[in-house]
């Protein structure tokens, strides 16, 4: 078993609520098999010595923690606004570092080149400043004041616009972006990713999103943000190495990786270091 | 070309934390100066485009794992066209 | 026969403007063929976040990441950081690069400067690589030789066959026909090799059951 550290004793996603059947989905927690199902119509969660394991049920989603969580889950309060469609977009398999996943989610400069003319597009690559922070009080990471040119930001964008973007990193494994609402304006869409880390190098992505688009057919939501997600995936699967480094003294981060960094300094400092590897290599 | 002054303050009182600096002066082709090393502040004076001087601070503000960064104030020194 | 060269690929599996995924030893390879053809082994990992640039791009006589667009050109000095559209890469970043060169439609790769051009076969050219599970050892003795450079006859025709061997007890074979054979000759040769990848791939797993 790798050393789960300071992530023993938080919440992490391991299945869609919707999905529960009594029979249960076998599945991993940071390389501990556990069951997910229902109980007499309840979610539940045990390990494989038949423990029970705490439960949340939230965001669409079963949370639960191989420790003894002394917080409860985090919020977001926007799940409530009235008006909202709440769309559980489904699961997706990645063969890498659950903080990788939890790092390129953060990302902006990818965008023309990973999710070409829809996230973004050549020549409009530059990445603006924006402002990045650890919230003391909240103890997440936030960055704020991100802006980046897309040619298809939504499922309901017509045509490019500048995209306003606020990213939050609320769990070692889950992070949640703000992002400009072509519909509404002034409001934000809300996209979430939940990670299940399976093992260091093995995760479950749920994506999860409150939109406030009522034309869209769900279906088209969910097969968009899905789209996104198979691109990015074929960047997680073949990044070196496989863990996420806290040390770059292998890498040359930027400007353009302020989210990234302010994310790997919070990894650092709290001991989250499943998935991550502590020097550069 | 600019010249900056960087005062990284932590816990940067590891050894390794001088010449590891130095390294990634070298890789990301900015020039250092190692000012004045403390057990809870380094100063280096840092000279390149100032791109790379954000890159500097970026990979300084996560640094090896032996140290923690706090902060880093970043001072100009002077922006003479070199 | 000894060279400093390692066979890493076919020339015609890397077409103009494209890029493959190859090795030298235990080191992880691009192999990427710039648009005026210029073929070049870099180390497979981008300096900026470790991406393999093996997935990357070629416009003109640069390759450059999928992940961000960080663009390198000749040496494997960066030239464009798109992120940063102002900033003129200092030449201190750069993809540490590999002697790479062609001969008989073979990509020959090696570290450092290698003496001489890697060998050239007369009257062969570069037919099929394969991916065999099984040491180097094995399957020059599955084919009858020894060595990593065998000249020899499969199945219809005589053909030069380069082993290279790969960590974890795999080996490429690359394996050149005669020039000018015909489709017929070529069917069957990749029969052959078939075979021969099968008959090594059962004897390594043999020896490997014997010293269990």
């Amino acid at each position: 078993m790798s050393d789960q550290g300071a992530m023993r004793d938080h919440w992490y996603p391991v299945g869609m609520t919707k999905q529960l059947t009594a029979g249960g989905r076998d599945t991993l927690l940071m390389g501990e098999p556990i069951r997910v199902y229902l109980d007499n119509g309840a979610p539940a969660v045990s390990d494989g010595t038949g423990r029970s394991l705490p439960v949340i049920d939230r965001f669409g989603h079963v949370w639960t923690s191989l420790g003894a969580p002394n917080r409860d889950l985090f919020t977001i309060p926007e799940a409530d606004q009235p008006g909202r469609r709440l769309v559980d977009v489904g699961v997706c398999r990645v063969r890498c570092s659950p903080l990788r996943a939890v790092e390129n989610f953060l990302d902006i400069a990818h965008f023309p080149f990973v999710h070409t003319d829809i996230l973004g597009s050549e020549p409009h690559t530059e990445v603006q400043r924006y402002e990045v922070e650890i919230r003391e009080d909240v103890d997440e990471v936030w960055a704020t004041k991100v802006k980046f040119y897309q040619p298809q930001a939504a499922k309901s964008a017509e045509g490019g616009i500048t995209t306003d973007y606020m990213y939050r990193v609320c769990a070692p494994t889950c992070s949640v972006l703000y992002k400009t609402c072509p519909p509404k304006p002034g409001e934000w869409d809300v996209i979430a990713l939940f990670v299940q880390p399976l093992t260091e190098t093995l995760c479950e992505v749920w994506p999860w999103m409150a939109l406030y688009d009522d034309a869209a057919e769900m279906t088209d939501l969910i097969h968009f943000q899905q789209m996104i997600f198979v691109q990015d995936r074929s960047v997680l699967e073949n990044q070196l190495p496989a863990l996420l480094p806290l040390d770059p003294g292998m890498e040359i981060p930027t400007r353009a990786d302020m989210t990234s960094i302010a994310y790997r300094r919070w990894l650092k400092r709290h001991g989250f270091t499943y998935g991550a590897q502590l020097v550069a290599a | 070309m600019a010249t900056e002054l960087f005062s990284i303050a932590g816990q940067v009182d590891a050894p390794g934390f001088a010449p590891w600096i130095e390294r990634h002066a070298r890789r990301i082709g900015v020039g250092v100066t190692l000012l004045q090393a403390a057990s809870d502040h380094v100063e280096i004076e840092v000279e390149g485009p100032p791109a790379l001087l954000d890159a500097m601070e970026m990979g300084c503000l996560l640094g090896p794992i032996e140290v923690w960064v706090e902060s880093i104030v970043r001072e100009r020194v002077c922006a003479a066209g070199a | 026969m000894t060279t400093d060269w390692t066979p890493a690929a076919l020339s015609r599996d890397i077409p103009a403007a494209s890029a493959a995924p190859g090795q030298l030893g235990e080191t992880d390879l691009a192999i990427w063929r710039s648009a005026s053809g210029r073929i070049a082994a870099w180390s497979d990992r981008c300096p900026h976040r470790g991406m393999r640039l093996s997935h990357g791009f070629v416009r003109g006589e640069r390759l450059s990441c999928i992940y961000h667009g960080w663009g390198y050109g000749e040496g494997g000095q960066c030239v464009r950081i798109p992120a940063h559209p102002e900033l003129t890469p200092p030449e201190a970043i750069k993809v540490p690069v590999f002697a790479a060169a062609e001969a008989s439609g073979v990509v020959w790769v090696a570290d450092g400067t290698p003496a001489g051009a890697p060998p050239e076969f007369p009257g062969f050219e570069g037919f099929r690589s394969l991916r065999i599970h099984a040491p180097a050892t094995v399957l020059a003795r599955a084919f009858g030789g020894a060595g990593h450079v065998i000249e020899g006859t499969l199945g219809p025709c005589a053909v030069v066959a380069l082993i290279q061997p790969l960590p974890g007890n795999v080996s490429a074979l690359h394996l050149l026909a005669p020039e000018g054979a015909g489709p017929a000759t070529l069917d069957a040769l990749s029969l052959a090799a078939e075979a021969l990848r099968r008959t090594a791939e059962a004897q390594a797993e043999q020896a490997e059951e014997e010293t269990a």
